[in-house]
């Protein structure tokens, strides 16, 4: 009966103890239970009389012991929350600001791959034309994205000896449908150009080839890629079928990859045509390949062309180089960020707020985290305004046009400005020892006082290492923001709850 | 930190007790006669504090000895500094838990 009895008990102790251990946290209650189950091993034999008989008193020990464990599960159950308490204390960390940066930089990273023509923009290698050509048009100041040369026009220059210059190519833009059936299509931008158009931009071989005397019959045609998409199906057997251009039919000789080029008009197809189809009244555009001579003559990105115009014989006839439309966004970029750099100062100060009142200095190594935590907001910031401005000005853009490429300026100096702007101000009231933002504001003395006690608001590092105090009127003893590096004697007012 | 610690008069007996070679917690319940619901949350409270570490016993030695492995606990560098400050503070300690050399003299 006895043992029967202190084993009932040995079980109701054990019980009490896995109750009290459901309180523990999960991940510290096998090593708790296992303490306490030791213990009261231990407990229990020394409590026990020596004839190992069953004593009331030695049981009620032992209960008493286990019943403690309650208390014990709740203090270690606070501690956690007291941790967890002072975990929130990572919000304004440094690691939170570059998880953010990092989340941005992502999204926008994202959106630059999905929107087309951000791509087109970001892959220059896909519209590589021949060096050296120029897009004419008639006057200095003309846009050039603007057709501005007749038919006629070209057929003269072409006809003239011209300085500077060793190949010609003209094409016009028309509205057409375009479609392999006889049922209604939308139109589409067509571009009726001449033969020697593709090899002198440097397109894919078996086009550059095509020749009219190779394309005896029909005329033939070559197909932008989202045309090919969206009209076909991107049938891969489109090549040699005969499609409808406007009236007219015509063979398809092939589909240019997405993104080639970057002529004014937004062809999306090409019909080729001989010089003697040439509609000499119509208005187009005009692509030169300029010698070393031309080139040598260039003023900037522009070229004086001597031709002359039947119909304005004041007129002059100027070569804008397409370098501007194939240079790709990365050299705006580079002149936003100078520029944002350059105003910087206007809208902010440039100083990190270093200044402290003692001499203490945070280690070496605090201050090349510092260092580090700077250069990867800047590097995190420069990579998103280059992703968000691309994403900005060519969101809605399918090719190259001069107003995405001033979008493109102006945002990427906005974000890089103004980003800067934030990146200083954060930086300044961030304690220097954990890179945590100040945070508590106080305003502490008063303005009528300045000449007598500083007034101004004081910050506080919620980890207990500093306080900021930046004065609400500079003067010239207490001109910028200044540290003030907590001792030990501190740190009863952070710890929380004290010991015992 | 520890330096600047004030100790409860609890929390001072208990690492007094932890000094004077009571390295458990059962032991140091009978050295100051506080009950486990007092002494176990205080250890921890310590242990946060850093001012005692605790390690396991290695399971070969409780098995050769045929009972459960313990754990052990004893004073860190700071529970060392704040025991000496708790002394000053609570004179009476050194003599309610005297050390073992104290009690051999």
């Amino acid at each position: 009966m006895r043992p029967a009895l202190r084993s009932a008990v040995g079980r109701i102790n054990r019980c009490i103890l896995r109750c009290a251990s459901l309180l523990v946290p999960r991940d510290q209650r096998a090593d708790w239970r296992r303490e306490w189950n030791a213990e009261l091993w231990h407990m229990r034999r020394s409590s026990s009389p020596p004839s190992k008989q069953f004593s009331w008193k030695a049981e009620q020990a032992a209960a008493a012991f286990c019943l403690g464990a309650f208390q014990d599960a709740f203090c270690i159950r606070n501690i956690r929350r007291q941790n967890r308490e002072i975990a929130p204390s990572q919000h304004g960390s440094a690691g939170e600001c570059l998880c953010w940066l990092a989340g941005l930089l992502a999204l926008s990273c994202i959106l630059a791959r999905v929107l087309p023509g951000v791509y087109m923009e970001s892959h220059p290698s896909r519209y590589q034309i021949n060096p050296g050509l120029i897009l004419l048009q008639r006057d200095l100041f003309t846009d050039s994205s603007a057709a501005s040369i007749t038919g006629q026009q070209f057929l003269d220059l072409k006809a003239s000896r011209q300085r500077g210059i060793d190949g010609l190519a003209f094409y016009r833009m028309t509205k057409e449908t375009l479609s392999s059936g006889l049922h209604v299509k939308p139109k589409w931008a067509v571009a009726h150009a001449n033969f020697n158009l593709f090899a002198l931009l440097g397109g894919p071989e078996s086009l550059a080839a095509l020749s009219s005397e190779s394309a005896r019959g029909l005329s033939p045609v070559v197909l932008s890629d989202e045309l090919w998409k969206r009209e076909f199906g991107g049938n891969p057997k489109i090549v040699g079928s005969v499609v409808r251009v406007g009236q007219s039919a015509a063979r398809v000789v092939g589909v240019l990859p997405r993104g080639s080029w970057r002529l004014p008009g937004g062809a999306d197809a090409w019909l080729l045509q001989p010089d003697a189809e040439i509609n000499r009244s119509s208005v187009g555009y005009v692509v030169a390949h300029t010698t070393r001579l031309g080139q040598a003559e260039m003023y900037g990105d522009r070229l004086h062309v001597d031709g002359f115009v039947a119909d304005d014989p004041d007129a002059d006839l100027w070569g804008v180089s397409f370098d501007e439309r194939t240079r790709g966004p990365w050299t705006i970029f580079r002149f936003a960020i100078f520029l944002a750099f350059l105003a910087l100062p206007a809208v902010t100060s440039v100083s990190l707020g270093e200044s402290c009142f003692s001499s203490h200095r945070p280690s070496h190594i605090r201050n090349l985290y510092r260092w580090i935590f700077l250069s990867a907001k800047i590097v995190l910031l420069l990579s998103i305004a280059y992703f968000a401005s691309l994403d900005l000005s060519y969101w809605n853009a399918t090719g190259y046009s001069a107003l995405s490429e001033y979008a493109q300026l102006a945002s990427t100096f906005f974000i890089c400005l103004f980003g800067m702007r934030w990146i200083l101000l954060d930086q300044r009231e961030r304690c220097p020892v954990c890179l945590r933002r100040v945070t508590h504001p106080a305003q502490v003395g008063q303005a009528s006082r300045t000449f007598l006690a500083w007034n101004g608001t004081e910050l506080m590092c919620t980890s207990g290492h500093t306080l900021l105090h930046v004065p609400g009127l500079p003067t010239s003893w207490f001109g910028t923001q200044r540290w003030m590096y907590l001792d030990t004697s501190w740190k009863f007012l952070f710890a929380g709850t004290g010991v015992g | 930190m520890a330096s600047e610690t004030k100790l409860s008069h609890t929390a001072a007996m208990i690492l007094q007790a932890i000094d004077t070679g009571c390295v458990y917690g059962f032991s140091i319940m009978e050295m100051t006669g506080l009950p486990s619901g007092t002494v176990y949350p205080a250890m921890r409270r310590l242990e946060r504090d850093e001012l005692i570490s605790s390690r396991w016993e290695r399971q070969s030695i409780a098995d050769a000895e045929q009972r459960p492995p313990r754990k052990y606990y004893k004073l860190t560098a700071a529970g060392r500094v704040t025991l000496e400050a708790s002394r000053k503070r609570y004179p009476l300690l050194e003599r309610m838990i005297p050390s073992p050399e104290a009690r051999s003299v």
